[in-house]
């Protein structure tokens, strides 16, 4: 299929009809663990799980919204897994083959901060167009707010999400442009004590 | 392994998309990560065991181990390499290759494998008809096996149950998508389309039905006596019927019955959401076609004329009886069967056509001949041939010569032959669709159990996140209690980390949730997951705990009971109401039929802990595709749960801003941090792989950062106000073993 991963296609003969299901495997252990900075035992680790959710070897949109579902009990997980998914889908098909997803995962738990803060900079720019506007924050900060739910206190509604959007951008958006680019963004950030010990404190260990 | 917990890195790692957006800074991890960068197993290790394994390869044969779940198989290598194309002939197996075992550990059902690499061994796959089609097709898929090798014995079984299978589920699916397409009326308009559709919903649409059901049935009598003789006319002396002689109170009836039936028609109309295919729909025609009648006369005069059309219209009155399909459920059937038998209802009509218009023309000109016979044209002979293909044989034509006796024979004969043939087929149909609606009726029954244990799963998670923040609370403040007993699960410490910063990204908090959270099993089981999710995450929900905590507040209606609850944190009054009302109207309806279970202690204050076994970090695997198909995977209660019954009721903490509440930092005495050591480290062996294998607890426990101490809020009787002034502080004592002290700072 494509230089990351081997694809097995096949069609199974329903009583309908054709239908033909892709399975995928990725290579091999060994180069995995060379191109990103996981360890085997961590690749290992990350694959059984993968594998157990998604036994074809692709995840598609759904099954990542179900599994960030699995994390937060109430939360409509739907808008935010959907912008992590375009993150995630490197080659825009569609779906997330395991390479992909331990890429991106190499880059979020083990990669340096500019890299981390050039990942959130691109799961900000859902329209790629290297520039944020108020409208990116506000999608995200929607995003963000429906993985609480309604079990929170107090309670949220339009108006404070457009609140807190408003509150952000301008923070970020010292120049008063009405729009930031990724340079912009990663000076602030990188000049924001908070920001970054908060960013070092999701790290995980795998 | 849970692969839930495998996720939670990434879910963790995806969180750092909150980061900029949050409002609060977000608190330090829960046990230091190492920092030394790249994974410890440096790439100088991946080579050499990246070449012992092609060295292994090279090796001609050699005998490899695969674990399944426990049960060992061994096979050669060049058995499981002859279909290179699925997991276990390709390398793909490497990613389940256990080096400190020298074997391959697969966490799969091992009776359904013996079947799989029987399939290496022999190159046929069977099925075994005991096992279930879906757990069957999991694990074909797992193991990257396609279907369609199965074996010629085997596969009419396979295809015919999985037919079965896949048409039961898209039944299900469809209803269940019904159902949940009415989750909450939004408008009046819809309120009432549910009222309409479903009379159980609540008591007015009750009434509702039953007023209408009697009114048609009054309708319908009224019709029919209307026709019965009552006694002579007093000025001809004939007979006349009893509409004639109180033609006044028919009238009434009749009037009353049709402004009723009007009423009906116009509410549905407003509230069906598709007003165009309301009116198209059939029970829409037949409700017009009842009422009209009435209103055509009475706009006509009612002498002369047109009479003979009024008393067609009169006929159309009978109608109304059809408007019981909506009461009956049967009826619906039946009409259902009818129209999905319509091609077998189409042919048997076309065949016995043929043969009614053959068998007429042969009678005809065979009784031509006969005086004074009653077959004086083909179409006359129908009736005949119809009555005798029939069998019903009035008797008021028979044929009379010898050649009509023997069509009328072969006629008779072969109608029963016609009719019989498509009646078997309906039959079947019939009672499919029988079936199959009240099947419907016992899933809807069982969904709602199922929703409310998924709820509860929901709840559990996210109470056991607020208790274990209440408890960390408690424990600052008695840093002497005895209750050092909580020993911590990494895992669920990072994920309460990470649903801590989402609360500080948002400002917000999760609060505990109320009488919804019962269990819908019997007394003494514990929690049961309902979802993917609960397998790994439901093993700190403690059950008892929650017995308690929703004991209580089903028993006595809400906000009175949680006022009660609350102890030691003073609770916001105004939030507990709104949570209350809140919580309670939701989930009324779908709990009237659970039994409380009883609960197992009074609730004592703080915190009873329990004292845990063995360590069974492993959750049952979690079901895969459908979120909401349960099993009653109850937990297996490892030892590191929390098992503490500190449920204090939906207390919130209220008017949260900017205050970070707390670090997670918890005292120890020194007995317990030496069992959490061990513990810890065999936890952390299995979660950090290649790193440091002998974490202290010091590493588990936050190193207090001292610039993200924060000043107290201003919530005064908030106990954990003091939590916010200390920090932990750990001392180095002879040994690795460190104890913590709780100092004050300001």
């Amino acid at each position: 299929m494509d230089d990351y991963s081997s694809s097995v296609c096949y069609t199974d003969f329903d009583d309908e009809g054709l239908e033909t299901i892709k399975r995928y495997k990725p290579r091999s252990l060994e180069e995995l663990a060379n191109r990103t900075k996981f360890s085997k035992k961590e690749i290992q680790l990350i694959y059984q799980g993968f594998k157990q959710e998604c036994p074809s070897g692709i995840v598609n949109e759904q099954t990542f919204k179900h599994i960030y579902g699995q994390f937060f009990p109430f939360a409509d997980t739907s808008s935010y897994a959907h912008l992590i998914f375009g993150t995630f889908d490197l080659r825009s098909s569609g779906c997330v083959t395991f390479e992909d997803f331990l890429v991106c995962l190499s880059t979020l738990c083990r990669g340096s901060l500019e890299d981390r803060l050039r990942w959130i900079f691109q799961l900000y720019d859902t329209k790629k167009s290297g520039k944020l506007t108020q409208d990116d924050f506000h999608l995200i900060v929607c995003a963000v707010y429906s993985l609480l739910g309604n079990v929170s206190s107090p309670r949220y509604d339009l108006e404070t999400i457009r609140e807190h959007t408003v509150t952000v951008f301008q923070r970020f958006d010292k120049l008063h442009q009405g729009y930031i680019t990724i340079q912009d963004f990663m000076s602030f950030c990188l000049n924001e004590p908070t920001i970054v010990q908060s960013i070092d404190g999701l790290r995980t260990t795998v | 392994m849970a692969s839930v917990a495998a996720w939670l890195p990434f879910a963790r790692a995806a969180a750092i998309g909150w980061v900029p957006l949050a409002k609060n800074p977000l608190p330090p991890p829960p046990f230091r990560i190492p920092t030394s960068g790249g994974s410890p197993s440096s790439p100088s290790t991946s080579t050499t065991s990246a070449s012992a394994t092609t060295v292994g390869e090279r090796r001609c044969d050699e005998k490899l181990i695969i674990n399944i779940s426990g049960r060992r198989f061994e096979c050669w290598r060049s058995t499981l390499e002859k279909y290179p194309d699925s997991l276990l002939g390709s390398n793909e197996k490497e990613f389940f290759y256990d080096e400190d075992t020298h074997e391959y550990f697969f966490d799969r059902d091992p009776d359904v494998f013996r079947v799989i690499l029987n399939f290496y061994r022999t190159g046929k796959l069977h099925y075994p008809k005991h096992e279930c089609i879906a757990a069957y097709d999991e694990e074909l898929a797992f193991f990257g096996i396609l279907p369609d090798i199965i074996g010629d014995c085997c596969y009419e079984d396979y295809r015919d149950r999985k037919r079965e299978n896949t048409e039961r589920l898209i039944d299900d699916r469809l209803h269940e998508d019904e159902d949940k397409t009415q989750p909450k009326p939004q408008s009046k308009r819809e309120t009432m389309w549910r009222a309409f559709e479903n009379p159980q919903v609540s008591t007015m649409a009750s009434v509702f039905y039953y007023v209408t059901g009697f009114f048609i049935a009054v309708s319908v009598i009224a019709n029919v006596l209307d026709t019965v003789a009552c006694g002579p006319d007093p000025e001809t002396g004939y007979p006349r019927s009893c509409g004639e002689r109180f033609s006044r109170q028919f009238f009434c009836l009749d009037t009353a019955c049709v402004m009723i039936f009007t009423v009906e028609y116009f509410l549905r109309l407003y509230a069906a959401p598709d007003r165009l295919k309301f009116v198209r729909s059939v029970m829409s025609v037949i409700d017009v076609v009842a009422i009209m009648p009435y209103y055509i006369g009475l706009f006509m005069n009612q002498k002369g004329e047109v009479s003979g059309a009024f008393v067609t219209l009169r006929v159309f009155r009978v109608f109304r009886i059809f408007k019981f399909s909506r009461h009956s459920q049967g009826l619906r059937v039946l009409g259902y069967t009818l129209k999905s038998c319509a091609s077998e209802l189409g042919f048997l009509l076309f065949s016995l056509t043929m043969a009614i218009i053959i068998f007429a023309t042969v009678m005809y000109y065979a009784e031509k001949s006969v005086v004074h016979t009653k077959f004086t044209s083909i179409p006359a002979a129908f009736w005949y041939t119809i009555v005798t293909m029939t069998t019903l044989g009035y008797g008021d034509m028979v044929p009379k010569t010898w050649a009509g006796k023997l069509v009328g024979g072969v006629c008779s004969l072969s109608g029963v032959l016609v009719i019989a043939l498509p009646v078997p087929v309906i039959v079947s149909n019939f009672s499919r669709i029988y079936h199959q609606s009240q099947r419907a009726d016992k899933m809807k029954a069982q969904r709602k159990a199922r929703q409310i244990r998924i709820r509860l799963a929901r709840n559990a998670t996210s109470n056991a996140f607020v208790a274990a923040k209440r408890r960390r609370e408690q424990h600052s403040d008695d840093p002497n209690s005895s209750a050092e007993k909580n020993f911590v699960n990494p895992f669920e410490l990072q994920h309460h980390h990470l649903l801590r910063c989402l609360e500080l990204t948002t400002d917000r908090e999760f609060i505990e949730m109320g009488p919804d959270a019962l269990m819908s099993s019997g007394a003494g089981t514990s929690l049961i997951p309902g979802s993917n999710a609960m397998a790994g995450l439901g093993r700190f929900a403690s059950p008892t705990s929650h017995f308690l905590l929703n004991r209580r507040k089903w028993w006595c209606c809400g906000p009175r009971r949680r006022r009660k609850n609350s102890y030691k944190l003073s609770a916001d009054r105004a939030n507990n109401i709104n949570n209350a009302n809140i919580s309670g109207d939701e989930f009324d309806e779908e709990l009237v039929d659970l039994r409380v279970p009883s609960s197992l202690t009074p609730r004592t204050s703080l915190t009873l802990s329990h004292n845990v076994t063995a360590i069974n970090v492993i959750p049952p695997p979690p079901e895969q595709q459908q979120l909401l198909q349960t099993s009653t995977t109850s937990i297996t209660i490892p030892s590191l749960l929390q098992h503490d019954v500190v449920l204090h009721s939906n207390v919130l903490s209220p008017l949260l801003s900017a205050s970070n509440r707390f670090d997670l930092n918890y005292p120890f005495d020194k007995g317990s941090r030496n069992q959490l050591n061990r513990k810890a480290n065999s936890l952390t062996t299995v979660y950090e792989h290649g790193s440091t294998n002998e974490t202290t607890v010091d590493e588990l426990l936050l190193k207090p950062d001292v610039g993200r101490v924060r000043s107290p809020s201003s919530i005064t009787d908030y106990a954990s106000h003091r939590l916010t002034n200390t920090s932990l502080i750990v001392d180095k004592q002879s040994d690795e073993q460190e104890t913590v002290k709780l100092t004050n700072e300001k």
